[in-house]
């Protein structure tokens, strides 16, 4: 049921919007960085609201990638 | 019989967004999106910044690769524009004479740009598509004269991009102030002495009256105190209008689509997304149209939401982004509320905060080069939204 967050450095652009959704997940430094987990459903939002599409999350149990 | 599913109208980001939410959330009935252009959804803010300056391609803004739509089975048509809604028969006329029947339907057309019936031309440019891109690309040649009408946020990016290319870039904005009614004069004048800073002429309070040339290219811009500006090309940006001309006689208007925060419209079945629709703000009690990527964006996946009848929940602050020479602006909040603004660090080395307020209570930031202030900002203004005033009662 845990999901992971994964940030592409390469693509992230800082825009900060992972940060305000899922606090409790991102962190903000020169990019952003992946600080935690919540709900699924938060880091998918969070993941979806990325204007970099920089984000994916991953179902650990399955390895399978849920956001893109 | 097979059901009809859901058709979204409109290839861009907001229908994007309805089409992977519904799939994501194991919706099982057709989904077609009538796309309008020709290429399938891809990003837009790069038109007038990457994909302008020949940094990005076009391959890399698509917003998945091609196999994606077969996978999902998503059906793309290409090409087809929505000319008509029957919402009585839950219909959709296509320009191609086809007839789409619809359980749920999405209205995501978004925007086209306003335009001024003098400037007409083989060298007159709007950028809103790809194939718009192409053709303003081709025209940036170092050393030509680009004329910007309307200094908004895309006529300052291209300005910015523009100049990068060794463009000669003049912008005719008819405020006094560029964006002052978005952030205010000061933060306006800031913008303003940023592009004059990097040999953008901005000619501000110009009432534009005619333009001349010959054959069907634009020569030279004529401005009403008689001043004259000579151009190889013309950008107009100068805002957008909903795309909704198509729904006229459907019972929804033509000035776009008011929606509550699921999206839903005022007839069975329908729902409306990104800049074709007016979200409902709860913090100002009133519907907006808001023209930001982020707003397209969590409007489409709260559609998909809607649609499957989950709830979508409470949309965020709206916020928006722009990028020029190098440097990224941000917004959050509803700064067009403001009437006082506290800056803090360097506006000249592009280096800033500013927290805008109505009566003393925040109502938006605006960071400069400064992507950290941003979640700050939103807990801070979030938290003032009680003392917020209503400007007026929703419809």
């Amino acid at each position: 049921m845990s999901h992971k967050a994964i940030v592409d450095p390469a693509e992230c652009s800082a825009h900060g919007d992972c940060v305000d959704i899922a606090p409790t997940v991102f962190r903000l430094d020169d990019t952003a960085v992946v600080i935690g987990t919540d709900t699924p459903e938060l880091m998918i939002e969070a993941a979806e609201a990325c204007p970099a599409v920089a984000i994916s999350i991953v179902d650990e149990a399955s390895g399978e990638t849920v956001f893109p | 019989m097979s059901r009809a599913g859901t058709v979204i109208v409109g290839g861009g980001l907001a229908a994007q967004r309805v089409a992977e939410g519904l799939r994501r959330r194991g919706y099982e009935d057709p989904v077609r999106i009538v796309c309008g252009e020709p290429e399938p959804p891809y990003d837009r803010p790069p038109l007038s910044k990457e994909l302008l300056a020949g940094t990005v391609g076009e391959a890399e803004v698509a917003y998945r690769p091609a196999g994606w739509y077969e996978e999902n089975e998503v059906e793309l048509l290409l090409g087809a524009w929505a000319e008509e809604l029957d919402a009585g028969r839950r219909r959709v006329g296509l320009d191609s004479g086809a007839s789409l029947p619809y359980e749920n339907l999405v209205i995501a057309t978004g925007g086209e740009p306003r335009r001024l019936r003098f400037l007409a031309g083989a060298n007159v440019h709007e950028l809103r598509t790809l194939a718009d891109l192409r053709r303003l690309r081709s025209a940036l040649v170092a050393g030509s004269r680009l004329a910007i009408v309307g200094a908004g946020f895309i006529g300052q990016e291209v300005a910015a991009t523009a100049r990068a290319l060794g463009v000669e870039v003049t912008v005719v904005e008819a405020l006094p102030v560029p964006l002052e009614p978005i952030v205010g004069p000061r933060l306006g004048r800031w913008f303003a002495d940023m592009h004059r800073e990097e040999g953008v002429r901005i000619i501000a309070g110009a009432a534009l009256e005619s333009a001349r040339g010959s054959g069907d290219r634009i020569e030279e811009l004529v401005l009403a105190d008689g001043r004259r500006v000579e151009c190889d090309a013309v950008l107009v940006g100068i805002g957008t209008v909903p795309a909704t001309g198509w729904l006229e006689g459907s019972g929804l208007g033509n000035g776009g689509v008011p929606v509550d925060a699921g999206g839903r419209a005022a007839l069975p079945g329908v729902f409306a997304a990104g800049d074709a629709c007016l979200g409902f703000e709860p913090r100002r009690r009133t519907h907006l149209r808001t023209e930001h990527w982020d707003a397209a964006a969590w409007q489409g996946a709260a559609v998909a939401k809607a649609i499957l009848g989950e709830e979508p929940g409470r949309p965020p602050l709206p916020s928006f982004w722009s990028d020029q020479y190098g440097v990224r602006v941000q917004c959050v909040g509803h700064p067009q509320l403001a009437d006082g603004v506290a800056v803090e660090g360097d506006p000249a080395g592009r280096d800033f905060q500013a927290l805008l307020s109505r009566g003393g209570v925040p109502v938006a930031g605006l960071a400069v080069g400064r992507p950290r202030a941003i979640p700050a900002f939103r807990k801070q203004i979030e938290g003032a939204v009680p003392a917020l005033q209503p400007e007026k009662e929703a419809a």
